[in-house]
């Protein structure tokens, strides 16, 4: 490799021919940059720690383990956008290897050289490393290109800073000093990286005679071919000296720079966006923070009861957009962008708590002044997890939208309508306004009675919810149920009038007070009674009794109707049904796929029926959301908006020669129905519940049903 | 400056129900018990000034009730009010507004509160007389169903809006101390969260029995005595279809099945 040179003269100047003043200035610019960064650095813990303290980063080495592997992976980045994930991937990789090559550097002429004797940066080492930096600086390049044309050319919607939940001619409107931002991080890495290169060409032409450095050009290929191209447009070696001292201080002077401004910039993403994936929650979405609701305060009202990882989390915010892509309310127009969210809150905490004292006073989060987060757009959302799911560096917005909603409630600042639902939820364990008693009602409609749990034991306790006991429609589903149940021969039992919502939504409107109390109430029955599963049509129920019930005490194995009916037919309990000649597809609810991943079961159970499945362009965690989640189904919806479920059914309706849309939750079903009327699709196709379908495969349709096609005419005559 | 706010805890009836052995109320298992719709607005409206005036404005609520009936009373102290008094004696399990109107009265020589505000009227009874007994006793001007009020903590007297029948709506002006009977949609009433209401346990609770406001039994007998109660027979309504010809024919069919033809 190196056949006629003493490996100890093959490696790189560093400050040859430079006099003395340039060596002092380039050390007292270096270490002031260092100083800055460091000052940075601490100011930035120093407002993260202003925050209440979360203990997210413990236990510290497993979470680092896994956000470790996130980082070398890329898996969070390339999720939904492959190619800016592996462009992300190229940069990154680039960056790390210039940026140790550069400490190795600095480890051997400042560190281990002065202080040991030990040099190790020349001959083969210096070889190797110089091939490494060439290909690592085309990767960085190369990376930022595709960057920049993905920022200027493709006009991807999640790139734009357009706000939903501000107008224009608002003061805090403008996101332009981002945009500014986001090219600027890229041009000076591009700068730093081609300056990068032009100087090791430089230096090659400088040095061409001295057969030590010329020999082994090809080691730094792209520094060699531009090498080439230099001479062959005359440039000598005394000009190319010249040249270098230009270069050699632009690329230092632009790299410093670029560190001194690490903590200040969107750069500090490097540290954030680490600190944010380490101290991520893999149950943010499925289980809303706990809280002591005897405590003097609940929710998040004042920017210091965020803790200390949501302040980090805001930070970590690259402007993505994934989630301002993925929003059902940003969609339908509504004012709530989960990234403008996050991007309001960062810059309150840059505005209060950046600088050496607090302000005084308390500094409140909630209101109309400048970047304060509105009522409305904490109320527009729906709690499907969207955001959460998708985002690449781990930010809760979810949990915070909980936080400050549980503000909201306890200052009764929420819309009125609002009012006699939760007054009906604390009175009567359902958010319908009707009286405890009429909860099993639809078992009337039965021709066979269900067994009452709370008295004897069963096999299965069906935990009905509040939605599949009272609305009109629901019921049909829950009377098919029941009675695919007893065609199954399985032993179940309902709670009766005992039961009551599993305040799923309550917990999400922010009624943390009114959850507890029913997630309490729920437990002691459930407690009471024997069996051995339960099960749900209802994924919202589902996910509070799975998920946020062993908080309290509840632990219970629960299964989603989906996963039981799919566990029947493969065990023969229901027999093979029969083949349903339709086309259909199926959108799968926010709380069983993305939240609960049980996105398989739903499916299974439709093939068995021979039927037609296409999927919708979103399916899966990538789920677009009905609109009813969070409480939104409590909520009246402007009419000058769209409905999330008219955005779906829209959708739905791309699929040439869709005979049903396919729905797994009573909450999907209502909204859905109302979407295909809404965007007229009504006699194009048809929404059922699978469990629908499913009946109609097993040829349990209509017969047994006794009076229920007769209900609302009764109900007209009686009215 | 005090405000006091009599509240009530009222029964409200599912569609289907039975009546209690006696036949003289509804069975007590149909019955969800809650704070009457009126006094919601009521609290609030005494709220509302305690707010506008900042220190010094002291919201009492006062509810004639058995155990049961603390929830409707720790509701109206999570929106906010100061304190509570609760008189119960089992004499008063059939009384009536005049009765409990006797009560208060007393309870109001005791507090020397600037204004009593009530509900408008109960909403499972409806006699909206409890207000108006209280003022007769008391000596106190009143004005019923108010819709509107301009009230400053302290003042000689207040401006009020009523509602009155046909549309018509009356300004008057009132004497304080007086006795105001609050109309639903005065106001926007708040939330009282389930965590405010479990808090509102704190709050203080004076619990007085007829005898620590120097009353007996003979005192608070009820003027009405209750016979009987029950559900009169439904009447029936049918929408008639067809050419006109087919409705008259129904029409007569109806008519001679009715009178017996």
């Amino acid at each position: 490799m190196i056949p006629d040179h003493n490996p100890q003269d093959i490696t790189r100047v560093l400050f040859d021919n430079f006099p003395l003043w340039m060596l002092v200035t380039f050390y007292l610019v270096a270490f002031g940059a260092i100083g800055v960064f460091l000052y940075g650095v601490w100011a930035q813990i120093r407002k993260y720690r202003r925050g209440t303290r979360s203990g997210a980063w413990s236990p510290f080495f497993p979470r680092f383990g896994t956000m470790f592997a996130r980082v070398l992976d890329h898996k969070t980045i390339k999720r939904r956008a492959r190619a800016a994930g592996a462009a992300h991937q190229f940069i990154f990789y680039g960056f790390t290897v210039l940026f140790i090559g550069t400490s190795i550097i600095t480890l051997d002429h400042d560190i281990t050289g002065p202080i040991t004797g030990l040099h190790f940066w020349h001959g083969a080492f210096y070889l190797f490393f110089s091939l490494a930096m060439d290909l690592a600086g085309l990767s960085l390049i190369g990376g930022l290109i595709y960057m920049m044309y993905r920022r200027g050319w493709m006009k991807l919607p999640r790139l734009d800073y357009t706000r939903p939940d501000r107008s224009p001619d608002e003061p805090d409107y403008d996101r332009s000093g981002y945009r500014r931002e986001d090219w600027a991080f890229l041009w000076a890495l591009i700068l730093i990286g081609v300056t990068g290169y032009l100087l090791e060409a430089v230096r090659l032409v400088w040095l061409q005679n001295d057969p030590a450095v010329w020999d082994y050009r090809w080691w730094s290929p792209v520094g060699a071919l531009l090498a080439h191209l230099m001479k062959g447009i005359g440039i000598v070696p005394e000009g190319a000296a010249d040249i270098r001292m230009v270069l050699w201080w632009t690329h230092g002077i632009l790299a410093l720079t670029f560190i001194a401004l690490v903590p200040f910039t969107k750069v500090k993403h490097i540290f954030t966006a680490m600190g944010s994936l380490m101290a991520r929650d893999p149950e943010a979405k499925r289980r809303m923070p706990t809280a002591d609701v005897e405590a003097e305060k609940i929710g998040f009202s004042l920017l210091t009861d965020f803790s200390d990882k949501f302040l980090v989390n805001v930070d970590a915010c690259t402007k993505c957009g994934r989630c301002h892509e993925a929003c059902p309310a940003n969609a339908s127009g509504y004012p709530l962008s989960p990234r403008d969210l996050v991007l309001s809150l960062r810059e309150l905490a840059n505005d209060k708590l950046s600088h050496a004292s607090m302000p005084e006073g308390p500094i409140e989060v909630i209101g109309t002044e400048v970047n304060m987060i509105r009522p409305e757009t904490l109320w527009s959302c729906r709690t499907c997890a969207a955001c959460v799911e998708i985002c690449p560096v781990g930010i809760e917005h979810l949990p915070m939208i909980v936080q400050m909603r549980r503000a909201l409630i306890e200052d009764g600042n929420f819309d009125t309508m609002l009012q006699p639902t939760l007054k009906s939820l604390q009175k009567s364990g359902n958010s319908l306004g009707e009286n405890k008693r009429k909860r099993p009602r639809w078992t009337q409609k039965l021709d066979f009675e269900i067994k009452d749990a709370r008295t004897e034991p069963v096999d299965v306790l069906w935990y009905v919810g509040d939605y599949a006991s009272f609305d009109p429609r629901s019921q049909k589903v829950t009377i098919t149920f029941a009675r695919i149940l007893k065609a199954a021969g399985i032993n179940f039992g309902i709670l009766y009038e005992d039961e009551q919502t599993a305040g799923n939504d309550v917990r999400r409107i922010g009624e943390e007070g009114l959850f507890q109390a029913l997630a309490e109430a729920n437990i002691e029955l459930l407690n009471s009674c024997q069996f051995k599963t339960i099960v749900t049509t209802d994924p919202h129920t589902f996910n509070t009794i799975r998920n946020e019930y062993p908080e309290f005490g509840g632990n219970y194995a629960i299964e989603h109707a989906s996963s039981m009916l799919e566990r029947l037919i493969r065990e023969g309990s229901i027999p093979q049904p029969a083949n349903l000649d339709y086309r259909v597809t199926f959108h799968d609810p926010c709380h069983l796929g993305r939240i609960n991943g049980c996105t398989e079961a739903p499916r299974q159970v439709l093939q068995s029926m021979g039927v037609d499945l296409v999927e919708l362009g979103r399916t899966r965690d990538n789920s677009f959301c009905c609109g009813a989640g969070g409480g939104r189904i409590w909520l009246p919806d402007p009419p000058e908006l769209k409905k999330p479920a008219e955005l779906r059914a829209a959708e739905a309706a791309e699929i040439p020669g869709l005979d049903v849309l396919v729905v797994n939750c009573p909450k999907c079903l209502n909204m859905l129905e109302d979407g295909v009327k809404g965007t007229g699709n009504e006699g194009n196709f048809r929404v059922l519940e699978l469990t629908e379908l499913l009946a109609e495969a097993m040829g349990l349709d209509g017969a047994q049903q006794k009076g229920l096609d007769e209900a609302p005419e009764t109900a007209a005559v009686s009215a | 400056m005090k405000i006091l706010v009599p509240v009530k805890q009222i029964a409200s009836l599912d569609d289907q129900f039975e009546m209690r052995d006696d036949g003289r109320d509804v069975d007590e298992d149909y019955l969800e018990k809650d704070l009457n719709e009126f006094d919601h607005f009521s609290v609030e409206e005494a709220l509302l000034i305690k707010e506008a005036a900042g220190d010094g404005v002291e919201v009492v609520v006062a509810i004639i009730g058995d155990d049961d009936s603390d929830d409707a009373l720790r509701t109206a102290l999570a929106k906010g009010a100061d304190r509570g008094i609760r008189v119960w004696d089992d004499s008063l399990a059939e009384a009536d507004g005049t009765s409990v109107a006797r009560i208060l009265a007393k309870v109001v020589e005791r507090e020397k509160p600037d204004m009593v505000f009530t509900g408008a009227q109960s909403s499972d009874f409806g006699s909206a007389t409890t207000g108006m007994a209280l003022a007769g006793l008391l000596g106190w001007p009143h004005a019923a169903v108010v819709s509107n009020l301009e009230y400053k903590p302290g003042a000689s007297s207040a401006k009020l809006r009523r509602e009155l029948e046909g549309g018509l709506e009356e300004i008057m002006t009132i004497r304080c101390p007086a006795v105001l009977s609050i109309q639903l949609g005065i106001n926007q009433p708040r939330y009282a969260s389930l965590r405010g209401i479990k808090q509102a346990k704190q709050k203080p609770v004076d619990e007085l029995s007829l005898d620590d406001l120097g009353l007996g039994a003979s005192d608070v007998e009820p003027a009405f005595h209750v016979r009987k109660m029950y559900a009169p027979e439904r009447g029936k309504a049918e929408l008639i279809t067809g050419s006109a010809a087919e409705q008259a024919a129904r029409l007569a069919q109806i008519i001679k099945e009715i009178r017996g033809m």
